[in-house]
């Protein structure tokens, strides 16, 4: 696999950023576009374009195949038993709220216990947060180990005979730690509980089996995976889809609307009211096209190695704390610098034209647990070389320097 | 842009070691602001005597150098004037933080007035604007006795 060719497939590389190379290691936040995502976008509405699944001229028709086939073009990618199983939403927070708005209404009731953990998002913990006040639902968190982990085992603990749902991430946006999401489910699912799983830093970085993993629900953000903004994905069982409510109502979710009755459309109609992200969808399948030739395990190898090259180099770096240490770890590299807010960090290493983020992370119950008010995260996306986290450690260093470390 | 101007000796002084950090005792005013987007935090408080000037002002928080160090210097040259003057110092270096190339408050002495100057370099960094500022806004909530929180707005 050779790393310049695919950097060279994303044009942004070919831009000074204030002067600089850009050293992006900002993917965890957002990841940065391939040419063919970006020219798919411009192609479709130049020549192609039309609303889907509404009129029957010609334009119409071609759309809509179009935007049916990123769904069977998704739905292999992940391995979902059935097309029908792969909901297009605006984002992963607009999945895992619909997960969560539905089963609100229609299966979890007054005093069930949703057991989440302390390294979640704010996008899993706020939509149970909702049920929390309008159905009275308890909510529970599994706590992190020293390594920045959740284990299988503090799992069970955490399980009590009121639990019916367990929300949780596939891999940690800050401490990088995987979870063993597939050992979960089965836990989960001999209790009768089910497992929703919030995929947006899992899908672009590890292999995804949702036949494997079993899980009930999954939910991936596009925009992380080389794709297009404005779109997520949410991957549930048929069964439940079958069973839940409709999320919003509008235009195209029905099947027969009069005055005194509404009847709703089939899956995944049910799920997609209103006009979608129609060229973004028809895009995003250039990204799973662009994601299949290099091949996920390819990726996975290349990230993994960056992140252990990374880890060494902080780990060396004297006055840097890295956040987390776990066995299992994706491209995430969250620190701290004594004596330099996270910040300062940002600003000064944008400076050389390195882009991390500073700040929360959208975590802010885990950054209370670990009594700082915030961290540095530089992330890793399949473009990033040795190179990039050898900049970030001389800009680290530049950093040290202007604070007379 | 140029990060010298933003990180002057004076702002890392402040920043590492800010004056006034404490809870001022007896305090009269007091008034909390949080910057939403990063989860920094600051807790004002002011003590007016019997004709309403500040005898003392202090602050509780965490944030970055740029933050701790406007927090910092704002506690020290408020100290002294009445809620006129502070409000019209806190207008004064508000619009230099924006836009004004210098600061015109005859309620600020040279030395004041340079020290402040210092943080003019955010003007170049549009989102640590609101680090510069927070402090700012939340001295004014103190005087105005607001409970709402401040949240920073750039």
């Amino acid at each position: 696999m050779n790393i310049d060719q695919i950097k060279k497939e994303f044009p942004i590389f070919d831009e000074k950023i204030q002067n600089n190379d850009l050293v992006y290691l900002d993917s965890a936040n957002s990841s940065q576009k391939p040419k063919v995502v970006v020219d798919r976008i411009n192609e479709f509405y130049t020549k192609q374009f039309s609303n889907v699944g509404r009129s029957v001229h010609y334009l119409a028709v071609a759309a809509t195949n179009l935007y049916e086939n990123t769904r069977t073009s998704v739905q292999k990618y992940i391995n979902a038993k059935d097309k029908n199983e792969i909901v297009f939403t605006k984002g992963a927070t607009e999945a895992l709220n619909l997960v969560a708005n539905t089963l609100g209404q229609s299966y979890l009731k007054e005093g069930d216990e949703v057991l989440i953990t302390e390294l979640e998002h704010h996008s899993n913990y706020v939509p149970w947060h909702f049920l929390r006040k309008s159905k009275n639902i308890k909510i529970n968190f599994a706590e992190i180990n020293e390594e920045g982990e959740i284990t299988l085992e503090e799992i069970e603990k955490k399980i009590t005979p009121k639990t019916r749902l367990i929300s949780i991430t596939h891999l940690s946006n800050v401490t990088g730690a995987i979870l063993p999401v597939k050992e979960i489910t089965q836990l989960a699912h001999s209790k009768g509980i089910i497992v929703v799983v919030d995929g947006c830093q899992g899908a672009p970085h590890l292999k995804l089996d949702m036949q494997e993993l079993d899980c009930d629900f999954y939910a991936i953000s596009c925009h992380k995976m080389y794709g297009p903004t404005g779109l997520g994905i949410l991957y549930g069982k048929k069964k439940w889809l079958e069973e839940l409510p409709p999320y919003q109502g509008g235009g195209g979710m029905i099947n027969e609307v009069k005055k005194d009755r509404i009847s709703y459309g089939e899956l995944p109609n049910k799920y997609e009211a209103g006009t979608m992200a129609t060229a973004q969808v028809i895009a995003f399948d250039q990204s799973i096209k662009f994601l299949e030739s290099i091949g996920i395990e390819n990726v996975m190898k290349h990230e993994a190695d960056l992140v252990e090259y990374g880890q060494e180099l902080l780990q060396r770096n004297n006055s840097v704390k890295l956040i987390g240490n776990p066995k299992n770890k994706g491209g995430v590299l969250s620190f701290t610098i004594e004596g330099v807010h996270p910040h300062d960090i940002a600003t000064i290493l944008d400076e050389d034209g390195v882009a991390i983020r500073a700040g929360h992370h959208c975590c802010q119950i885990l950054h209370d647990k670990l009594n700082i008010p915030a961290s540095a995260r530089a992330s890793v996306g399949i473009y990033n070389t040795k190179e990039d986290l050898d900049q970030l450690n001389q800009s680290i260093n530049n950093c040290k320097k202007i604070f007379n470390l | 842009m140029n990060l010298k101007e933003l990180y002057q000796e004076i702002i890392l002084e402040h920043g590492k070691n800010p004056r006034n950090l404490r809870k001022t005792e007896g305090f009269n005013k007091d008034a909390k602001g949080n910057n939403p987007l990063c989860g920094d935090n600051v807790h004002v408080y002011l003590k007016l005597n019997g004709q309403k000037i500040v005898e003392d002002a202090s602050f509780e928080g965490s944030g970055c150098a740029i933050s701790m160090a406007s927090a910092s210097i704002m506690t020290d040259l408020i100290k002294g004037k009445n809620e006129h003057e502070a409000k019209e110092i806190v207008e004064d270096f508000l619009g230099m933080i924006k836009e004004n190339p210098e600061l015109k408050s005859e309620h600020l002495s040279k030395d004041e007035k340079t020290k402040l100057m210092c943080l003019s370099g955010v003007k170049q960094y549009p989102m640590r604007v609101k680090c510069a500022t927070l402090s700012w806004h939340t001295m004014v909530s103190a005087f105005d006795e607001k409970t709402e929180e401040v949240k920073t707005e750039n």
